[in-house]
């Protein structure tokens, strides 16, 4: 299969997961009880003032149309006025995705040249100490909830050694952000710490079976030194499986922001997505889920275009 | 490009090998074992010893050794010095100068030998780096001009290739090329064609004897298979439980062995039957065909059978109108090269792939037009044996438990009392004792292991057994065993046996009639002894050529003549 018509049947295979989503998450939004009229308006609020509510909003019609009425709206790039915040829903989007892109890009960044070294180290030096310590260290940092050590973060990095603020930058670009980096230090080592855990174990338990594979035992034949076989064979055929593995985890770097916007006050699409599922906004609601479900497919996408180029097996569709 | 020889080597009386007293012992979660002891054995430049013996005998053992790439849990006593230095005790620097130059190896297994992600022409270029300074340029173009010479066609192209973009044998040539890079001294060659056609392995001993011809190599030569020895060995070594039982040179190891278990070990290999020179087959051909005619109604039988997988341009065409079929009582061989369709087949014929074209007739009913309900009760008449008696037996249950599966889906009315009855009376017939029903499969020998799959195969008393190459994980002792049971319960069952192997010599035994499978087609059928004394066509003559006799005499003779017919054959497509 050619690279072209492999990328244009990976996209359309992508539009159909996104469209699924939608369907998903719009029946589970309004399968919910009490309705967004009583949320909105309050417990005071009369019969008649959320049927005239309803009405407005089309909230009275027949579901399927109401979702036909929304996905025509979608493709016009129209994702919905808020309930709660009077602001476009594309509009609070745009504001807040980028910082959120920043926040986990980063993350994901910094937690890959961590995890990939260290995976690497501890399977060169399987059951030593140093694999003992670090394998020790990953199950406690896999453990730990996010929020639990943002917390222990913020009081060791910034109550008692006050080496970094508690609070994310507050600006409204990225750019903004982006001018204070030293308040990103601890929302973006949170982020990376399962990362960090999760990936070194995928990537030592990848080389070493590559280490027993017999190609090593090909290259140590004609007297390749260990070094060089682990920098020019071993470590690229290890890293395929990891590459798979990171485009199943842009999800979880998403939940991951979520939680770590709200921590530092960090004002992305977690911190939105928060409030939005507090107040049973749901227009906000589903621009964030279509937002994040576009990006975890975006991030398979890549994720797959990647392992082509590393494994030219897989473009010859025999793996 | 001519190594210079270190004059250590002629020092040491010419030996470019030369192993003293060399001991390996494992440690293992179960104590210490001795896997190799008292081994001394000595190559010279320019000769081939062959060191044989069975699975565990240690000969791979002693070869790794010598290259010191032993696993981390074994360690090695004795002397073994390459070339002037004693591997066992070196440090890994003063190893890697030596491997794949002074001493390269060619493994067993060409499909995993290779860096999967590197492309061949830049392995064998490293291998050239590892030891000269030369530019990557120069060592990129010194890797075509390998490849061109282990037979590579386009070695330009070829060497841009990745492994996975070759065939078998191209690989192992790809691995060859990058064991005599630099011309080494020594070269190690660990059961170089067993994983390949018996075509291919021709070309690839071959290439071989002529490498080491042309650079006055040593060759040791590991390997199983005696026919390999009789083609490639000066000499031969023994190997039985670590040790060695005798050595000499390969007439008298092969021809008048003096060791018991040389004896056992040979008059267990089956021999392939060769026509007498200048007999003439036609009228015994026609005698067999016309008095021994197989009677009943077929087990199974396929009729003009045709098999695409997938679509289009990428349709590969698996098998091409084959028809044959299987009778009570008697074996049919399925033979032919990897890639041949004889699996493919054998997989039709179990109604476990559906022909695009044809049909298959299973105990008298179309398969195509039987429901699934009637195809499962047809399948409860099947047996089959797989190939490898590890995968195809599930860890996790017991031996008893494996046997009794079929009996679980297919007779489910039976009581538990009734199913351990059944199970101990096929393990019976199977030989083995029925204490293993309690066991795993793990506990028991790779030969015990397939009387296993044999039991579970038999359990239904099938009318048609499947075995889709059955010994061909097995040491020779082992399948010699095999064989006989399964030729003793057919006897005594009657089933049809449809036995699909790459061995000719085992199929020319056990299969009354045999069909040779090519590219798809049914290339040649027939009576064993017609068929595979006296071939009709050059296909099935180039392969029952290209087998390696366990007589070294008369295997000297049979190359000479493959060869000319080779020479023959390209002179007439030139002209």
């Amino acid at each position: 299969m050619s690279t072209y018509s492999f990328l244009i049947r990976r996209v359309l295979q992508a539009l159909a997961v996104v469209l699924l989503v939608t369907v998903v998450v719009f029946c589970l939004l309004h399968a919910l009880p009490g309705g967004p009229a009583r949320g909105i308006l309050g417990p005071q609020a009369t019969a008649s003032q959320i049927t005239a509510f309803n009405h407005e909003q089309g909230l009275d019609r027949p579901l399927p149309v109401q979702y036909v009425y929304y996905l025509n709206q979608l493709i016009h790039g129209d994702l919905g006025m808020s309930y709660t915040l009077n602001e476009p829903v594309s509009q609070l989007i745009t504001e807040r995705l980028p910082k959120t892109l920043l926040l986990t890009v980063l993350s994901a960044v910094v937690g890959l040249l961590v995890a990939v070294p260290l995976g690497v180290w501890q399977a060169v030096r399987r059951n030593k100490p140093v694999d003992y310590v670090i394998t020790t260290l990953s199950f406690i940092a896999y453990s730990t909830p996010v929020y639990f050590l943002g917390l222990i973060l913020v009081l060791v990095f910034s109550q008692v050694l006050p080496w970094f603020p508690a609070q994310a930058p507050q600006g409204n670009s990225v750019w903004a952000v982006l001018s204070q980096p030293q308040g990103l230090v601890l929302p973006v080592v949170a982020g990376a710490a399962t990362m960090v855990a999760v990936f070194s174990r995928y990537m030592r338990s990848a080389t070493l079976e590559n280490l027993t594979e017999d190609y090593v035992r090909t290259a140590r034949a004609g007297g390749s030194r260990p070094r060089a076989i682990l920098t020019r064979h071993v470590f690229r055929n290890s890293l395929t499986p990891v590459v798979a593995m990171l485009g199943y985890y842009v999800p979880v770097l998403f939940g991951g922001a979520l939680v770590v916007e709200q921590l530092f006050n960090y004002p992305g699409m977690g911190l939105l997505f928060w409030t939005a599922a507090q107040s049973s906004d749901y227009p906000v609601l589903l621009g964030c889920v279509l937002v994040i479900s576009i990006a975890t497919v975006t991030g398979t996408l890549l994720a797959d275009v990647l392992q082509r180029v590393i494994d030219p097996r897989v473009k010859a569709g025999r793996s | 490009m001519s190594a210079v020889r270190r004059p250590a080597a002629d020092a040491r009386g010419g030996h470019i090998l030369d192993l003293d007293d060399l001991g390996v012992v494992f440690t293992t979660e179960t104590g210490p074992v001795q896997a190799v002891r008292g081994v001394s054995l000595h190559v010279a430049p320019g000769e081939t010893l062959a060191l044989v013996g069975e699975s565990g005998s240690g000969k791979s053992t002693v070869a790794l050794a010598a290259m010191g790439l032993l696993a981390g849990n074994a360690r090695a006593t004795g002397r073994a010095v390459v070339d002037g230095t004693d591997i066992v005790g070196a440090d890994e620097e003063r190893l890697s100068g030596l491997r794949g130059s002074t001493v390269s190896m060619v493994f067993q297994e060409p499909a995993t030998a290779l860096d999967p992600l590197t492309r061949v022409g830049k392995q064998i270029a490293e291998v050239i780096r590892n030891h000269r300074r030369v530019s990557a340029a120069d060592a990129a173009a010194r890797a075509v001009e390998l490849l061109r010479r282990v037979g590579i066609p386009e070695p330009e192209q070829r060497a841009r290739a990745y492994p996975f973009q070759l065939s078998g044998g191209q690989r192992q040539r790809v691995v060859i090329a990058m064991a005599i890079a630099n011309e080494p001294a020594l070269l190690i060659a660990d059961e170089p064609t067993t994983a390949l056609d018996v075509t291919v392995q021709a070309e690839i001993l071959d290439l071989l004897r002529r490498l080491a011809a042309e650079t006055g190599t040593g060759v040791l030569l590991v390997t199983h298979n005696m026919g390999v020895v009789a083609d490639f060995a000066d000499r031969v070594a023994v190997m039985y439980q670590g040790a060695i039982v005798e050595t000499g040179p390969v007439e008298d190891v092969l021809l008048r062995p003096s060791h018991d278990y040389t004896k056992r070990l040979l008059s267990a290999v089956p021999r392939l039957s060769v026509a007498e020179a200048g007999e003439s087959g036609g009228a015994a051909q026609g005698d067999d065909r016309g008095t021994d005619a197989p009677a009943g109604e077929p087990a199974v039988e396929l009729t003009d059978v045709s098999v695409v997988f997938g679509r289009g341009k990428q349709a590969v065409h698996a098998l091409k109108g084959v028809s044959f079929a299987v009778r009570p009582g008697e074996t049919l061989g399925l033979v032919g090269e990897s890639g041949s369709g004889k699996s493919t087949a054998s997989r039709v014929a179990l109604g476990l792939i559906a022909p695009t074209s044809g049909s298959v007739t299973l105990f008298g009913a179309d398969l195509a037009r039987t429901r699934a309900r009637a195809r499962r009760a047809l399948r409860a008449g099947i047996g089959v044996v797989l190939q490898d008696p590890v995968a195809s037996l599930d860890a996790r249950m017991t031996v008893g438990e494996c046997v009794a599966e079929p009996l679980r889906i297919h007779r489910r009315g039976l009581s538990g009392r009734e199913r351990e009855a059944l199970v101990a009376a096929v393990l019976d017939r199977v030989r083995l004792p029925r204490e293993v029903a309690r066991r795993t499969p793990r506990e028991l020998s790779g030969g015990q292991r397939q009387r296993v799959s044999l039991a579970r195969a038999l359990v239904l008393e099938p009318r048609l057994l499947v075995a889709d190459e059955p010994t061909s994980a097995l040491d020779v002792s082992v399948q010699e065993a095999v064989l006989e049971v399964i030729g003793e319960l057919q006897e005594e069952l009657g089933f049809a046996c449809l036995f699909v192997s790459h061995d000719l010599a085992v199929v020319q035994q056990f299969a009354r009639r045999v069909v040779v499978m090519r590219a798809g087609r049914a290339e040649e059928q027939g009576l064993t002894s017609a068929t595979l004394l006296h071939p009709e066509t050059d296909y099935t003559r180039r392969l029952l050529a290209a087998v390696p006799v366990p007589d070294p005499v008369v295997q000297r003779g049979r190359r000479a003549e493959r060869l000319a017919t080779l020479a023959a054959g390209r002179t007439e497509e030139q002209g």
